[in-house]
């Protein structure tokens, strides 16, 4: 250590300013690449900031408001929380809860095990595997409503093709439920197929060869085999999907109208009507808070269940 | 979901650009305005560009931009509310359903036609629309074309059957029953009952029948009778479970009643004015034989019965940068040239009370013989709280006839729910 008194000679021309670290130097590297990063992602982060994180943090804000809509806009009338109160208590609300927690496992479930059926069958096609991939494809690459409206004709209760074998489909809670969820099922088990297929051609053949050779037969091989090594693909597809699911908007809103009755209201349905057709801003946006926390948690539970695998599964793909 | 934020951004970034193109000279003495509204006429030339054609015509100096809106009336609205309140001037000038004057009125959605038009300007209209299209000592609509419910009925198959036309509810379902049983038809008797607006329009005419109503006389609080209600929503439902109407009546909404009816399945149907010129239109299979009658009520009420009261006003952005262009657009659409186009050639109910008495227009068009027997009544849209009122009735209608849930206990949750509209204390 020098002494107080004592002045340090100046530093040579060449040597770096104290403190300061070669060009060279790991840190330096790494935080020029993280500059470049950041760069690079600015605009896709814009986006997202403006067209992801803002409306949600907006919507938050206007949960917790009394909000007037008028001509020139919102106008904030002070704090509060009764908006949550009033979805809280709503006999809507739970009925939407309870339909499209309903509809969300029961979709999922199908389109997952459906998804995995159709996978295993893909993954052995030795011909034809690109073309019956296409084929596969078709729902699930139609837009939604446009698909909503081909269902409607199939069901329609006037000259519906179903109509013959099923009357009136849509015009009973149960079975309105059901041709909802089938509806949704023949376009969204494609894209778990795909999912599931990536999984399955992951898996080293060697492993196959192996459990032969062990003398398992093919659905000992499933379970003991394929399953575990799928887990962490089925993992990402249960995710995806319930996400989706859980925002279930479009189906209803063009088949049945929520009907009969509000049995078939979704939660977004809910959020929307409240918003757009009773102008209730606030307690709007408490139903679309409430149902993104919901998500939300049931999304941490997942994770949290496939932390391992999932984590895997990012690395390897 | 949460959409609204952004679509504020987006209203808020696509204002209206100026057009470059736009020669300098004369420019600046063509308005343009831009006018919303959804399809009207359903076959043959599009009546809107019709009326515009002539607009543009004796106004030189405006032009107008049509904006096709959405065809269903919910939906329509939502883009409304989205882009006024988003502080959008365009449209100038939009046609809106009559039920929205309380709630546009309510959250200032719409400009008040009291401030900005002479008082002579309202006394142009038939009785009792002007009344309809007013919030809170303000006029938000100018009424532009009428609606009613009507009763549509087959004149072959009532002939070859030794029927009249039915005067009462029961005879009609006893009707309707004797001609789906016999199979000469399909079905007896189709209507609007899906679980949106116009079946909370076919529900307030059976009510009515009864002598029920919704609202007190200042539109705040429920005056709905239990009883009334429940008896109506079981006669509702019997015509579904006797045969009189099909199960899936709770899935039909115009065009499906409309399209039974026009197909040839149907003895009889509740629809709008416009159902008689789509019915006698190229590829109906019901050509020339259709006659029409107003509502039939309950046995043991005075005939005819009650007709609720549909159609379209014209309202104006409160944005608009050209209310002057948009006051002389309303006063001509509403004046005699356009309303009586509307009324003879494209058979529109006139708002405009002296084309309605001429009896030029009453001969042309066989619904319009039928108006001046009809009762009215109008929905109780009076209260801003209007769309939560029409959902509390439309969907437990709907229930009770589906048959989910008991026509009693449909009636209290109507009630309960229609409570909770008011006070605002629920969803």
């Amino acid at each position: 250590m020098l002494a107080s008194t004592e002045i340090a000679p100046s530093p040579p021309a060449e040597v770096p300013r104290k403190g300061d670290l070669p060009r060279t130097h790991p840190d330096i590297i790494r935080r020029n690449l993280a500059r470049l990063g950041w760069s690079f992602s600015a605009p896709a982060l814009v986006v997202i900031g403006a067209f992801t994180i803002f409306p949600i943090l907006f919507s938050i804000v206007v949960s917790f408001e009394k909000v007037n809509v008028t001509g020139s806009g919102f106008s904030f009338m002070g704090l509060t929380s009764s908006n949550y109160s009033i979805v809280v208590k709503a006999a809507l609300w739970h009925h939407a809860l309870w339909f499209t927690t309903v509809y969300t496992v029961v979709t999922v479930v199908v389109e997952l095990v459906l998804g995995t059926m159709f996978a295993l069958v893909m993954e052995r096609l030795a011909k034809g595997r690109g073309p019956m991939m296409a084929l596969l494809l078709i729902p699930w690459s139609m837009i939604t409503v446009v698909s909503a409206e081909l269902w409607g004709y199939v069901y329609n209760s006037s000259y519906g093709i179903l109509d013959r074998i099923f009357p009136n489909v849509l015009g009973h809670p149960f079975s309105a439920s059901l041709a909802l969820m089938f509806a949704d099922i023949w376009k969204t088990t494609p894209f778990v197929t795909i999912i599931v297929l990536a999984g399955l051609v992951m898996i080293p053949t060697e492993l196959y060869e192996a459990s032969e050779v062990d003398g398992a037969n093919g659905w000992k091989t499933f379970w003991r085999v394929t399953l575990p090594l799928l887990r962490p693909t089925l993992g990402i597809a249960v995710l995806f999907r319930t996400l989706q699911a859980f925002g279930l908007f479009d189906l209803p809103y063009v088949l049945t109208t929520g009907g009969p009755g509000t049995s078939t209201e979704s939660l977004a349905m809910l959020g929307y009507n409240t918003m757009f057709t009773d102008l209730e801003f606030g307690p709007g946006a408490a139903v679309a808070t409430t149902t993104a926390l919901i998500v939300l948690v049931v999304c941490l539970v997942f994770l949290r269940a496939f932390k391992a695998q999932v984590g895997k599964e990012v690395i390897n793909a | 979901m949460l959409a609204t934020a952004a679509v504020a951004l987006s209203v808020a970034s696509f204002g209206t650009v100026p057009s470059a193109s736009a020669s300098v000279k004369n420019s600046s003495s063509v308005t343009t305005i831009t006018w919303w509204a959804s399809p009207i006429s359903t076959s043959g030339p599009d009546l809107r560009k019709v009326l515009i054609g002539d607009f543009e015509k004796a106004y030189p100096g405006i032009k107008v931009n049509l904006q096709t809106a959405p065809t269903d009336t919910d939906t329509n609205r939502a883009d409304l509310v989205t882009t006024i309140s988003g502080g959008a001037t365009t449209p100038d000038v939009f046609m809106g359903d009559v039920i929205w004057p309380g709630q546009f009125g309510a959250h200032s959605l719409a400009l008040s036609l009291t401030k900005v038009m002479p008082a002579s300007f309202f006394s142009r209209f038939a009785s009792g629309l002007v009344a309809g299209a007013t919030y809170d000592g303000q006029v938000y609509g100018a009424p532009f074309f009428q609606d009613q419910g009507f009763l549509y009925y087959r004149t072959d198959l009532l002939k070859a059957a030794g029927l009249a036309v039915p005067k009462t509810w029961q005879q009609l379902q006893s009707d309707a029953v004797k001609l789906a049983k016999a199979g000469t038809v399909k079905y007896g008797f189709v209507w609007e009952g899906d679980a949106y607006e116009g079946g909370t329009c076919d529900f307030m005419e059976y009510y009515a029948d009864t002598g029920g109503q919704v609202l007190n006389a200042t539109d705040t609080s429920s005056v709905l009778n239990l009883g009334d209600v429940t008896k109506v929503l079981t006669f509702m439902r019997g015509l579904v479970t006797s045969g009189a109407s099909p199960a899936s009546v709770d899935t039909f909404q115009e065009p499906e009643a409309q399209d039974a009816f026009q197909n040839g399945e149907a003895a009889f149907l509740r629809n709008w004015d416009y159902a008689y010129s789509a019915s006698q239109a190229s590829g109906s299979k019901v050509i020339g034989k259709v006659g029409v009658a107003p509502l039939p009520t309950f046995a043991g009420r005075s005939y005819p019965g009650y007709s609720n009261i549909g159609g379209w006003n014209l309202y104006i952005n409160p944005h608009s940068k050209n209310i002057s262009a948009d006051t002389t657009f309303i006063n001509y659409m509403t004046g005699t040239q356009a309303e009586t186009v509307m009324a003879t050639q494209f058979s529109e109910i006139p708002t405009n009370a002296a084309v309605r008495a001429n009896p030029r227009v009453a001969k042309l068009n066989p619904p319009f013989a039928v108006l001046a027997k009809k009762r009215l009544v109008p929905r109780p849209a009076q209260n801003p709280n209007y769309p939560k009122i029409s959902q509390a009735i439309y969907t437990n209608m709907n229930s009770a006839l589906a048959g989910s849930t008991s026509p009693s206990s449909a009636a209290g949750n109507m009630a309960s729910q229609l409570k909770a509209a008011l006070t605002s204390s629920g969803l």
